[in-house]
């Protein structure tokens, strides 16, 4: 009887459970984190790099053309300063040589050397070559020498093209001296001739600023230094440990055809420098500035860039996080849920509000949860009705959902007892083994027909068995026709056991009894512990009858007999005393009966 | 004059006997500055040098000390002066006015730097071995001094036509004393004139050096360079102004202490351009490396209040060469 216990409660196979629980290889949580990164960081890193890259393809480009710019600037200011006194030699060469005028020019030269801090001895020569005049800041003033310069490089070159440069000299071996050539608008007035002392451009280099640490110098057209913001290196001259960098870098520029030029400064900063010419002196002006301040912008953006990447990703990497969790946490509240579902918890309830398809399936697997606690609540219903009656019948009453068909009511039924003979004495010397093993066989006999007719088992014990007919559920044919082929069936069934038995040595016989009348049925027990059973005079007397019946003997009362007359053969028995009734009692005995 | 040299004996002694302690015990470096002349004139040219310091970021007092040794134009001292300054393991030693006191710290150390200022050609006496690359551990400002002697006395010529005898007022003590009379002398036959040449190498030299230009009736004076004269010259123009002579120096400072003119490059520029070598080379720059400095700038002085006081007219050639005219 308790063989049958609840499938509901059955819990799912705990192997299978257990690996389902396990870890998975392959999270999707990392999945989709790695994804979600992964999207967003690599479009950051190549948007990063490309603005990097193109941003300092750009920065060089524009440095070029403001080196280029500011040398350009620079060349103006020391083409300036030479302009400057070039307009003011021209004071001197303006009036002719005429006889008596030595003084108006010796004014004159005095008023440039006054405002020229730079040339340090100035002279005029007249329109035929002849050296009249000299003045000077350190040797003495020579007037009327009369010697003949018209053979004189700087005095030819003037007379040619008005003005002329001569090379770069160095005065004492350091300083830096050029001689100045300047021819008036015609011949008669002659040319004057200055020696300039070039290191007094650097009032002008000096003030001329690249950028913040940058400068500009000036180099003649044999790569000598000619003016330079730190006047050493102008000072230290023909050096050649020093000008050969500076002849180095002229022959760069120069190769570089006019766009910067990577070197170092004295200072050994590496420096990027440009270059624009001078061209009357043939000088060449560079501007030059260090390369750690020339990137600096750059590099601050190189900076701003790579910390908005580090940003960026770290702000993908909460992105990821959240988002991934956000997907991978309903699958898992899903998993759990599904897992408590399936070890028998049909009312766990899977709450998930994302609005999307996994919103869906949870409202899916929570529907699947409560068919199946209604299935299990069917099938543990079905599993009561079972233990007394037959599935089928269970079946019907379940589906109809009429268990109040299993109340008290009063119903035309017929009853149905049957015992073994000689089964007390049997059980008092048989071994229990061999007593279980015939009631073994005995029941699986029976059952198997009381399934068959549909028949309601009321109760059973030790050898005897009640079996109803007609109620709860009433019989589709005449139930007391069917009560005797049941009959029948069962006297045949254990009779070929029987055959069995004597064999074995046992003396057991088998009878039946069946009546058919008015009962009181319904439930009768107590919770937890039920059964369907018949109480009334038919009950009893169909006990009786089973009593009084000899082996192979199935006996019925007249209402029965009344009944199934025309399709069994019947004997009547006559009438019989039967304990519990006042009158005797009309007997039948069912002849034979056809195997159904 | 006893009590100062008293005191500077005791403070040398008293410096010789703690010169570790002292060095190891200071913060900053300090600067042995060894002057040929005096110091109350010199006011003018240390702020010069102290302007040039503070150019390099160094100012007395706050992040260096200064160490001053004055011979007073006892170049005879200046020996004495140098070794006591390497005795104080000073961290550098700025040789002020002429050769001499540059030559004296040569000779007292070969290791410490010596920045000179204003000597007319530092490789005579072999200071250094050339400008550009000076080679020991000297290097500083040379100035032209003694070779402007002759452009003045051509421009106190120019200012004084009339004069036929000139008398040159120079300092017996120099070593190039005798070159520098001689140039002079040659320079003044080139110009037909007369030349008197007046030796002076104290005050009382000096006041006895006018009393003989007034006896040889000379009517124009050139002061010849010299450091001594350049710190006597507020006694040197007060007896030219005293004698009514037309006269012509060096610097400006003597046109500014009532000089009649003076023509040659800024002395106050040359102690500059030293304060900033100074400085260069106290943080780290090696003199070997940095090219003596030449000036380049000359200023032509005129003090036209003089040249009232005295009844002198001054020419238009001179005017107009004047770059700052004392009105």
């Amino acid at each position: 009887m308790s063989a049958r216990k609840e499938i509901g409660s059955t819990p799912g196979a705990p192997g299978t459970l257990a690996a389902a629980s396990a870890r998975p290889r392959r999270p999707l949580f990392r999945k989709y984190f790695i994804a979600l990164f992964v999207a967003v960081v690599v479009p950051l890193l190549a948007n990063g790099a490309s603005e990097a890259w193109f941003g300092y393809r750009d920065h060089r480009a524009l440095l070029d053309v403001r080196l280029r710019v500011e040398a350009a600037a620079a060349a103006g200011k020391i083409q300036g300063f030479l302009d400057g006194i070039k307009d003011q030699m021209q004071w001197a060469v303006q009036l002719p040589w005429t006889d008596g005028g030595i003084e108006r020019h010796r004014f004159d030269a005095l008023r440039v050397l006054r405002q020229v801090p730079a040339i340090v001895d100035l002279t005029l020569i007249d329109g035929a070559g002849i050296e009249r005049l000299q003045i000077s800041r350190v040797g003495r003033d020579v007037i009327g020498s009369g010697v003949d310069r018209s053979n004189d490089p700087a005095v030819a070159g003037a007379r040619k093209s008005r003005i002329w440069y001569g090379p770069v000299t160095l005065n004492r071996g350091s300083e830096p001296y050029m001689t100045m050539a300047v021819a008036g608008n015609r011949a008669a007035v002659g040319v004057a001739l200055a020696q300039i002392n070039l290191k007094l451009i650097w009032d002008v280099i000096s003030a001329i600023r690249v950028g913040e640490t940058g400068a500009a110098f000036v180099v003649d057209r044999t790569g000598r230094l000619v003016a330079h913001p730190n006047i050493s290196l102008v000072l230290q001259g023909a050096d050649d440990a020093a000008s050969a960098r500076f002849k180095a870098l002229q022959a760069a520029a120069l190769a570089a055809g006019g766009t910067a030029v990577t070197t170092s400064d004295a200072e050994n900063r590496t420096v990027l420098a440009a270059a624009a010419p001078i061209a009357g002196a043939d000088w060449m002006v560079f501007a030059e500035q260090p390369v750690s301040e020339a990137y600096g912008p750059i590099r601050a953006a190189f900076w701003r860039t790579g910390i908005l990447v580090l940003a960026g990703a770290a702000f993908a990497a909460i992105l990821a996080f959240v988002l991934a969790r956000r997907m991978a946490g309903p699958i898992r509240l899903l998993e759990r849920g599904v897992e408590r579902i399936g070890a028998g918890q049909f009312d766990h309830r899977i709450h998930i509000s994302t609005g999307d398809e996994l919103e869906r399936l949870a409202a899916r697997v929570n529907q699947m949860a409560g068919e199946l606690a209604l299935s299990q609540e069917r099938s543990e219903r079905i599993g009561r009705l079972k233990r007394f009656l037959s599935p089928q019948v269970a079946e019907l009453v379940e589906r109809a959902g009429k268990e109040d068909l299993l109340g008290g009511q009063r119903a035309e039924v017929v009853v149905i007892f049957c015992d073994l003979r000689g089964f007390t004495a049997f059980s008092g010397k048989a071994e229990p083994e061999e007593i279980m093993r015939v009631l073994g066989e005995y029941y699986e006999a029976l059952g198997a027909i009381i399934m068959r007719y549909e028949a309601t088992l009321t109760h059973f014990s030790g050898d005897g068995l009640m079996v109803l007919l007609n109620a709860p559920v009433p019989c589709a044919d005449n139930p007391a026709i069917r009560a005797v082929r049941m009959a029948g069936d069962m006297q045949a069934a254990v009779q070929a056991l029987i055959v069995g038995w004597r064999a074995r040595g046992h003396a057991l016989g088998f009878g039946v009894g069946l009546a058919k009348g008015a009962a009181t049925v319904g439930r009768i027990g107590y919770e937890g512990r039920q059964d369907y059973t018949a109480i009334g005079r038919v009950a009893n007397l169909a006990s009786r009858l089973c009593s009084s019946a000899d082996d192979k003997q199935i006996l019925i009362d007249a209402s029965a007999a009344a009944e199934v007359s025309e399709t069994v053969p019947l004997t009547a028995v006559g009438t019989r005393e039967l304990k519990g009734f006042a009158e005797s009692v009309s007997v039948y005995a069912v002849a034979k009966i056809a195997p159904t | 004059m006893i009590h100062r040299r008293e005191a500077l004996a005791f403070l040398g002694g008293a410096a010789a006997m703690w010169p570790l302690a002292a060095r190891a015990q200071r913060a900053v470096p300090v600067i042995g500055f060894l002057s040929s002349a005096a110091r109350e004139a010199f006011e003018r040219f240390l702020a010069g040098y102290r302007g040039g310091l503070a150019e390099a970021g160094f100012a007395e007092g706050r992040n260096v000390g200064v160490e001053f040794r004055w011979a007073d134009g006892h170049y005879d001292r200046l020996p004495a002066l140098a070794a006591e300054l390497v005795r104080l393991k000073v961290d550098l030693i700025l040789a002020s006015g002429g050769a001499p006191p540059a030559l004296a710290a040569k000779a007292a150390t070969s290791t410490i730097p010596i920045v000179f200022t204003a000597i007319a050609d530092p490789r005579e006496g072999g200071l250094v071995a050339s400008l550009n690359r000076p080679g020991g551990n000297l290097t500083g400002i040379t100035i032209l001094a003694v070779e402007l002697d002759s452009k003045r006395l051509e421009l106190l010529c120019a200012l004084a036509p009339a004069a036929r005898v000139v008398a040159a007022l120079a300092n017996p003590n120099r070593s190039d004393f005798e070159k520098q009379t001689r140039d002079v002398q040659s320079t003044a036959v080139a110009l037909g004139r007369e030349l008197v040449i007046l030796r002076a190498g104290n005050e009382r030299e000096i006041d006895a050096a006018f009393a003989k230009l007034s006896e040889r009736g000379a009517g124009a004076l050139v002061v010849l360079a010299d450091p001594y004269f350049t710190s006597r010259r507020e006694q040197i123009v007060a007896r030219a102004a005293h004698h009514g002579v037309p006269a012509i120096y060096q610097w400006r400072e003597f046109a500014l202490a009532g000089g009649l003119m003076s023509y040659g490059p800024s002395i106050v520029d040359a102690y500059r351009q030293a304060g900033i070598y100074t400085g260069r080379i106290l943080k780290g720059e090696k003199p070997a490396d940095l090219p003596v400095l030449q000036s380049a700038k000359f200023e032509m002085v005129v003090n036209l209040k003089t040249a009232k006081a005295i009844g002198l007219a001054i020419p238009e050639s001179i005017l107009v060469r004047a770059d700052e005219v004392i009105e």
